[in-house]
């Protein structure tokens, strides 16, 4: 299944105040691969993530999903394809009830109610969240929020799983959670994170961004222990 | 209303179950058809009133929320009430009830039916409030025609309230922790917190609107469950129509009085 | 200024409330034929917004009380006449039926009294032509202090009509209003005021929120000017006519009422104050028959507690 990969080329993006936020990221990233995506606030992490699935495009270069290049014309394809995680889940969240929530995106994509129905349940199964499924979302603790949130995105039934912080804000047990639960799906992921430790874990290559480039991009253990390198990043621990 | 008393007000309701099961849709219409007959009532007429509590006290016991609570929290609505009444007692002189010796003026009548008015108005809404959540209520609406942008944006803001409230609180907070014991704000400062607060706003919509365009979404929200009524929602809705028209036009006061 | 549905009567919340309701129909088509889809999640998001900033209060300087905005002028400054419309109208909603505040029959009342005077009436009327961004702080301050005076005052007026219609009130309408416009002159000044502080805050910030995401009337066509002109006409004579207005009311307020009722048939909506013959039945038959219905009622209560706590109780029995 060779289109289940992300490449950028030579990617630049300035936002519309004149901010360059990246210039000039490639890399590749294929089937079955877990990155974590590392870098201090502001090095153009999450402007990089919402490349990935069209809600930024380019102002120079390429992002492919697949085979198919991330253009207007192609989103409904390339939103199917990336699912996309975001930092506050109460952002995510916002449909009445859980079971609503986690059907938006399958309602959207026009899919008969049955269809929906099992994706629903799917879903929620596969994060562990299937007693939830009538409660209203604002009465959730911070980890089944999280939860939850990656459900409305798995519900879609995308190829590549792309998440914005994960384990900002989760407690210890929580966070723990969650990390076995990635770590059990199959999915390309592609996971912008200041937990390094998450990073260590849960993904054997990283790519560390600083000032809108890329400043390496190697095996997660490697890459954390060349201190020379945290330290031109400024992230020395 | 304080920010707290809100937020605590909305998850109570939320965490709450009725123990009745009505389609919201013929709750509404009942609540909308007990409020006609009732308010239809003369104001000469406080004796109809009294006996149109059968809707609120019936209704409350049957949802599980008990008629106590419900008429305790109805009193809040009297003093809106009572500040236009009050003027009826002063102004209205003419004479309305002989009871054996005392002669009680229009005034005084009219008076009493607004504050029944008052009360048994507040009691059928929160008798609609605790007996179906809010979410039903949206999802009934929508079935009976109004357009989805409407109910969206309803079950939206009702969404984001909670985050809203917490988000105010934990605001007003860092400033009660600075404030010197002042309990509202300068205008300068209440506009920067407010002018902040909607800032925010606008920067988390943004973010919504990206969590939506992500997954799908292109302008139209899609639609959400079926709801089939049933024939206990009718006899329901048959039963309580019967039961206002009887109410409205059936004197039992009078009856009871030419009988004692 | 929620009215209660104890101050309407049946009529008069079906007039209101179709009124109410065409707005909200046309609100919607302009909202869903505007094509932007973050109008959606941005009214959401300030719908709770008001929500929540009507409860943060600030002190009125002065006077040693304090007061909240109901917010109008400021939503539709964000999302234009209609969306605000829109939005304000689901906030009085939700307060209605989650808070039990403002009643449910007196819903299409409150909708026009307080959302549409402010954001269909004196949003495009007076703030829309007279602001031009980016303005001065003094500049927006005076335009919503005269867009919500303007908004308020006309909710004022209606609150006391829709009463007086419903034939709720011994109060002549003129006295009504003597009582109400003044008030809410103060409250229009105050909510002003606000207003203006927090546009002037957000313009200073990030000034392309303010000329963003309004739908309908957002931007005025060109010739900005006579557009301008016309408008200072119209708020002028709109003083004028409030302020003869006023003076009529206060001169002779018995001809007043007399005209109103003439022009809209008030006297046949009311129900008849007086009793229409000298003869006096003696009701204390009648009375004693209202003390017996609250006695029924208290048994009736008794007699549902019983039998529905007692069916609850064999429910979880069963279970």
């Amino acid at each position: 299944m060779s289109h289940h990969y992300i490449q950028f080329t030579d990617v630049h993006y300035s936002y519309p105040g004149g901010y360059e936020a990246l210039s000039g990221v490639s890399f590749r990233i294929t089937h079955g691969e877990k990155v974590a995506l590392l870098g201090l606030n502001g090095a153009g992490k999450s402007t990089l993530l919402l490349h990935t699935n069209g809600l930024l495009l380019p102002s120079k270069g390429e992002v492919n999903v697949g085979d198919v290049p991330v253009r207007k014309k192609t989103l409904p394809l390339v939103r199917q394809t990336v699912g996309m995680v975001f930092q506050n889940a109460d952002d995510q969240l916002f449909m009445p009830t859980v079971a609503d929530d986690v059907a938006f995106g399958p309602r959207n994509m026009g899919l008969p109610s049955d269809e929906v129905d099992r994706r629903v349940r799917r879903a929620l199964e596969a994060v562990g969240a299937s007693e939830l499924a009538a409660r209203p979302s604002f009465g959730l603790s911070g980890g089944q929020k999280r939860a939850v949130a990656i459900a409305t995105v798995l519900s879609m039934e995308p190829d590549i799983l792309v998440m914005d912080e994960p384990t900002a804000n989760l407690d210890c047990a929580a966070r723990r959670r969650l990390i076995e639960l990635l770590s059990g799906f199959g999915h390309t992921m592609l996971v912008a994170t200041h937990d390094l430790d998450m990073a260590l874990e849960l993904c054997p290559r990283a790519i560390l961004l600083s000032r809108g480039r890329v400043a390496a991009d190697g095996p997660t253990g490697a890459l954390l222990a060349d201190h020379q390198l945290l330290r031109s990043a400024g992230m020395e621990l | 209303m304080s920010l707290q008393s809100a937020l605590i007000t909305l998850n109570s309701l939320e965490s709450r179950r009725s123990a009745l099961r009505i389609d919201s849709r013929f709750q509404i219409t009942v609540t909308v058809v007990y409020l006609v007959a009732m308010l239809s009532v003369p104001l000469a007429d406080p004796g109809r009133l009294v006996w149109m509590a059968v809707y609120p006290i019936v209704m409350a016991e049957a949802s599980g929320t008990g008629y106590g609570r419900v008429s305790l929290k109805s009193l809040w609505i009297l003093p809106l009430v009572v500040l236009v009444g009050a003027f009826n007692p002063l102004l209205d002189h003419s004479p309305a009830w002989r009871i054996g010796p005392v002669t009680v003026s229009m005034g005084w009548v009219t008076f009493l039916s607004i504050c029944l008015r008052g009360l048994l108005a507040m009691q059928a809404v929160l008798v609609l409030i605790y007996s179906t959540g809010f979410y039903a209520i949206c999802v009934a609406l929508g079935r009976m025609g109004l357009p989805s942008v409407l109910t969206t944006q309803l079950l939206m803001v009702y969404r984001y309230i909670s985050v809203l409230l917490q988000e105010a609180i934990s605001m007003d907070r860092a400033r009660a922790a600075r404030g010197y014991g002042r309990r509202s704000y300068p205008l300068r400062l209440w506009a920067t917190m407010v002018g902040q607060l909607l800032m925010r706003s606008v920067e988390r919509s943004q973010r919504i609107h990206r969590a939506m365009l992500a997954r799908g979404f292109n302008g139209s929200m899609p639609a959400s469950t079926v709801m089939r009524s049933r024939g206990a929602d009718w006899c329901y809705l048959l039963l309580w129509t019967a039961v206002c028209a009887v109410l409205r036009f059936v004197d039992f006061s009078a009856i009871l009085g030419k009988l004692l | 200024m929620h009215m209660a549905d104890a101050l309407v009567s049946p009529p008069v919340a079906a007039v209101a409330g179709a009124v109410a309701v065409s707005l909200l129909i046309v609100a919607t088509r302009k909202v869903a034929r505007s094509k932007r889809t973050d109008i959606i999640p941005m009214m959401g998001v300030m719908g709770a917004f008001v929500f929540a900033a009507q409860m943060i209060n600030f002190s009125i300087p002065g006077t040693g009380s304090s007061g909240h905005i109901i917010g109008g002028i400021l939503l539709a400054a964000f999302l234009g006449p209609w969306a605000a419309y829109l939005t304000l109208c689901s906030v009085l909603m939700i307060q209605c039926l989650v808070f039990a505040d403002g009643g449910l029959m007196a819903l299409g009342c409150n909708m026009i009294n307080m959302a549409a005077m402010s954001t269909l009436v004196a949003y495009p009327l007076i703030y829309r032509p007279l602001v031009n961004y980016p303005a001065s702080a003094a500049r927006l301050v005076t335009v919503t202090v005269l867009a919500s005076v303007a908004g308020l005052e006309l909710g004022a007026l209606l609150v006391s009509a829709e009463t007086e219609a419903s034939g709720i009130t011994a109060l002549p309408l003129s006295r009504f209003l003597l009582f109400m416009l003044p008030i809410h002159l103060l409250i229009g000044i105050c909510e002003g005021i606000a207003t203006g502080l927090v546009l002037a805050f957000v313009q200073r910030y990030n000034a392309s929120l303010l000329t963003g995401a309004t739908v309908g009337w957002g931007a005025m066509p060109g010739s900005r000017r006579r557009r301008r002109r016309v408008m200072w006409i119209f708020g002028i004579a709109a003083l004028v006519l409030a302020a003869v207005f006023t003076w009529v009311a206060s001169a002779s307020p018995d001809g007043l009422e007399w005209s109103i009722e003439k022009v809209a048939g008030v006297a046949e909506l009311a129900p008849a104050k007086v009793p229409s013959t000298a003869f006096m039945p003696d009701y204390g038959s009648h009375f004693a028959g209202i003390v017996g219905g609250v006695l029924v009622m208290a048994m009736l209560w008794a007699i549902t507690t019983v039998i529905f706590r007692l069916r609850r109780l064999h429910h979880k029995y069963n279970e």
